[in-house]
């Protein structure tokens, strides 16, 4: 497969959710288009209700879409063979808890079919990177919060799949282990893995993340490059280095006629929880509108600043 | 012991069973397809439905050839863990308990202390797995969904087809890991429980040497004495034991000797005696040794050998079953006594080999239950009710000639045991006949029985006489009994399984009673649905209920007897349908055939295998189209 072909898609998704009686109860996710290249690490945004696990749901076949299609790896989404080019992660690692690590992996392994003596060292491989190995006997029940989210990811990574789905990966984990999961998915996204991540941490996505579609209502409000989401075009940053001592000065003096100080010159960025904050803002002042700009400075905002 | 239905041979079954079961999963695969064509074309149309439905059909072909047996072992091997952690201990120790308190309620002094022991450890046994399989098999779907670890699993590359048969070969090794434990202890529990023997007081000792030395000394020919042991279970046994050779005038003590006892409470024992020093002093009632042994043949397997029955009236014509004497069971037919009405049973295949004499010296052993109308009791003098007698008669098929064996007494609630000997005499002629010789036609014999005395009658059904012509192993009996439980607990765990694909827990658990109690009736629905039964349809027959009419007389012609009739002919074919696609379980509870001492046979045990194979196929595929066609995730 090229790098850039692509590896989800999804035309006109639409999720509707119906009453007993089949009566429409809510919309919960409205014709989602998008598309999923290899090689890259796409986070999925949006406040609660907003259609991003509606999403994930689709993609893995645990829902079956009221309109449109989802494809993966050009499959579609309810076929079970995509299954074995996945990982999934859920959100609460819905992992059996009278199972040890050893079982947990083991149990997973045969179900892709895995020969035993790959699953072993298959087994052996992710427990050590999990960094369970002292655990690998006991019972789930009796593991932390994070200990779990580890083996669940463990369990997700099982088949060394090229499609990962993780939902809310670093829930539960303390700042080292947050920032070792981080490290292994863009390590996993280097070695050519797809990451598809949902996440409140909005820090952690804006870390990992390539690209970002935040949702709302059922809505895909923005997507793109989060780099280029949280550019503040119209404000330059000046950053220099090399200068001498009398050109500082100068500058300096410039600034200084202006009651300022200058630290870097050229674009500076502000944070991905500004954007999703603004964007939701937006999105209540104008229902039914796509996003454009709502950051000052950005095409179509409402305001906009130089300095 | 009642066999309501003829056993057939399997290879003669087969054919039959087979269009039967064609014709009923082929109608239910053409409603289910009919159904949900019917519902995807309600939300999208004919033409989409159509498609949607043959994608469905492609797909599940792919999801069944496409099985694989390490992801199905995984999931039984799954489903294997949970049940142990959630409740399989619980029900041995419940089962343990349930043994160790037996000896409270199960007196081993009863009439029939085996029948009692076996039926109460195979219907416990029996009770205790169907209530395991119905918890284990309804509750684990629902709650994997509810706690969405199920997510996990199906977000594998897992077909929804191995997820169902996982479950059930789970859930399918711990009944069968389970009811194993069960039957050796159920066995342990049966053989010690029952196991006892006898002591003989010194006075009865004393008195069994006196007659022996006085046989010895020349006394006078006597038959040797009636011994009886001690009570033990309730009950004794009596034995004459002679111990003495006779040549001529010269008497010689048989030094060591083995004697059975009489039959008691089913069973009997062996009495071994030894006189040390070969000489005998009656005052010392130790210079005789002895032992009694442990009861013999108390746990049989009889291997019955059923004849056609047929039936003659009072004047001695043909009729296709006998004389009705009102609200009595008609699984019997009552023959009238003091007349020429008869039940008449054809054995087949009655060959000199198969009742060989070395083994059947004494005749043809016959066991005969008999149940009697009586329409007046007879002298009431005594302490028990005189019996009614009947006669046993041999006729030769082909020749007509006829003996009457003997003139016995109807022992009623009872299977009694009749020998017809290889030499027969007819008491009009003295003429003396050869069983087999005179009597056996081309491997047939009919056997005639009649009620002698006048407004009395008997009462007997095809399954009410046979030849025994050998005994099974009971163990094996005792195995096969088991094999019925667990051909229930399969059927049980398909049926839990199935429902738990699309119902939550609780209502799983109903759904699965409702059908094995749904099975368990269909017998009576069958009836209610082809009219046997008097009073009509169930409309009619709540119609009558209320209006205390009774069930015998029609009703009033009219528009509401019209319309009771429309209604119940819709009933009636719902439960026509319903008693078709619902197995009987009871079919399956051989409990009574191991209690009673009868060998299940072959052909039994492999038609009901096939039959409960019958019923999870179409289970386990319903239950693959719930769990395929369901949203996980909702």
């Amino acid at each position: 497969m090229p790098p850039s072909e692509v590896v989800v898609e999804t035309r006109n998704l639409t999720k509707v959710y119906r009453d007993f009686w089949g009566r429409r109860k809510v919309e919960a996710l409205k014709a989602l288009d998008l598309e999923i290249r290899r090689g890259e690490i796409f986070g999925l945004l949006g406040p609660n209700g907003s259609g991003k696990t509606t999403t994930m749901k689709l993609l893995l076949g645990l829902l079956f879409p009221t309109a449109g299609q989802a494809l993966l790896f050009g499959r579609d989404a309810t076929e079970v063979t995509k299954n074995e080019r996945i990982g999934y992660l859920p959100e609460e690692s819905y992992l059996y808890r009278f199972l040890n690590a050893e079982e947990t992996l083991d149990f997973y392994g045969r179900l892709f079919n895995m020969p035993r003596t790959i699953r072993r060292q298959r087994v052996n491989e992710l427990i050590e990177l999990m960094g369970l190995g002292k655990a690998r006997r006991r019972q789930l029940k009796e593991y932390s919060k994070g200990m779990v989210r580890r083996i669940g990811l463990a369990q997700a990574l099982i088949n060394d799949p090229e499609l990962i789905l993780l939902d809310e990966p670093t829930s539960g984990l303390d700042p080292i282990g947050t920032r070792q999961i981080k490290d292994l998915i863009i390590k996993l996204r280097d070695s050519g893995k797809t990451i598809i991540l949902c996440s409140h941490l909005l820090a952690d996505v804006q870390d990992v993340c390539d690209r970002i579609g935040i949702l709302y209502q059922g809505e895909l409000k923005e997507l793109g490059r989060v780099d280029t989401l949280l550019t503040v075009r119209e404000v330059t940053e000046i950053r220099a280095s090399g200068l001498s001592e009398a050109a500082k000065e100068e500058i300096k003096q410039v600034i200084g006629r202006h009651q300022g100080q200058l630290v870097s010159m050229g674009n500076p960025t502000t944070t991905l929880e500004e954007l999703f904050l603004g964007i939701i803002r937006h999105s209540e002042a104008h229902p039914g509108r796509r996003v454009r700009g709502v950051l000052p400075g950005q095409p179509n905002g409402d305001g906009a600043g130089k300095t | 012991m009642v066999i309501e239905d003829e056993i057939l041979p399997f290879f003669q079954w087969l054919p039959t069973g087979l269009l039967h079961w064609l014709l009923i999963a082929g109608s239910l695969a053409v409603a289910a397809l009919l159904i949900g064509w019917l519902i995807a074309a309600l939300r999208h149309g004919p033409g989409a439905a159509v498609r949607m439905v043959s994608k469905t059909l492609s797909e599940a072909w792919a999801d069944v050839i496409h099985m694989s047996g390490r992801r199905i072992w995984a999931l039984a091997w799954l489903a294997v863990k949970e049940s142990i952690r959630r409740w399989v201990v619980v029900v041995f120790g419940v089962f343990i308990v349930i043994l160790l308190f037996a000896g409270f309620f199960l007196d081993p002094a009863s009439t029939y202390p085996a029948r009692l022991y076996l039926s109460f450890v195979l219907t416990s046994t029996m009770y205790l797995i169907l209530l395991l399989a119905l918890f284990l098999s309804t509750l684990s779907l629902p709650a994997d969904i509810k706690s969405k670890t199920l997510h996990t699993v199906v977000t594998k590359p897992v077909r929804a087809s191995e997820i169902v048969l996982g479950r059930m070969i789970g859930f399918a090794l711990v009944g069968t890991g389970l009811l194993a434990c069960m039957g050796v202890l159920s066995y342990i529990f049966v053989l010690r429980g029952l196991s006892h023997t006898h002591e003989i007081s010194p006075g009865e000792l004393q008195r069994l040497q006196a007659s022996w030395e006085q046989q010895l000394a020349g006394g006078k020919s006597a038959p040797p004495v009636e011994i009886e042991t001690e009570t033990a279970h309730g009950h004794r046994h009596t034995f004459r034991a002679d111990a003495i050779r006779r040549d001529g005038d010269r008497r010689e003590l048989i030094p060591r000797g083995r004697v059975r006892t009489d039959v008691a409470r089913g069973h009997w024992h062996e009495f071994s005696y030894t006189v040390p020093d070969g000489a005998l002093r009656s005052d010392d009632p130790l210079a005789l040794q002895y032992t009694m042994g442990p009861p013999e043949d108390r746990f049989v397997a009889r291997v019955p050998i059923y004849g056609k029955l047929r039936f003659k009236d009072s004047s001695g014509e043909p009729v296709e079953a006998g004389v009705n004497v009102g609200s009595e069971w008609a699984y019997r037919s009552f023959i009238q006594g003091g007349t020429l009405a008869a039940a008449i049973w054809t054995f087949e295949g009655i060959t000199p080999q198969r009742f060989p004499e070395d083994r059947f010296p004494e005749g043809l052993p016959v066991e005969l239950t008999i149940e009697v109308f009586r329409t007046y009791k007879g002298d009431t003098s005594g302490e028990d009710i005189p019996p009614i007698h009947g006669s046993l008669i041999v006729r030769n098929p082909a020749s007509g000639e006829q003996v009457e064996v003997r003139i016995f007494p109807a022992r009623e609630f009872a299977t009694d045991t009749q020998i017809i000997p290889r030499k027969l005499t007819r008491a009009s002629d003295g003429r003396t006949f050869g069983l087999f010789e005179d009597f056996v036609h081309d491997g047939k014999l009919e056997v005639w029985v009649r009620c002698i005395e006048p407004a009395q009658y008997f009462g007997m059904a095809q399954a009410d006489m046979y030849l025994r012509a050998r005994d099974g192993w009971f163990a094996w009996n005792f195995v096969k009994g088991y094999l019925g439980i667990w051909l229930q607990m399969l059927l049980m765990i398909a049926f839990g399984v199935m429902f738990s694909t699309f119902l939550s827990g609780p209502v799983a658990i109903l759904a699965t009673l409702g059908a094995l109690i749904g099975g368990m009736a269909s017998r009576f629905m069958i009836s209610l649905a082809t009219g046997e039964l008097p009073g009509g349809g169930p409309v009619e027959a709540f119609y009558r209920l209320l209006t205390q009419e009774n069930l015998v007389s029609d009703l009033p012609e009219g528009f509401r007897s019209e319309l009771m009739r429309m209604f119940d002919t819709v009933l009636q074919g719902y439960l026509r349908g319903m008693a078709e696609i619902l197995p009987a379980f009871e079919r399956f509870d051989y409990s009574t055939w191991v209690a009673y001492g009868f060998n299940i046979s072959g052909d039994l045990l492999a038609t009901r295998i096939l039959t409960m194979l019958g019923f999870v196929l179409p289970v386990f595929l319903a239950g693959y189209f719930f769990l395929k066609l369901r949203e996980v995730a909702r």
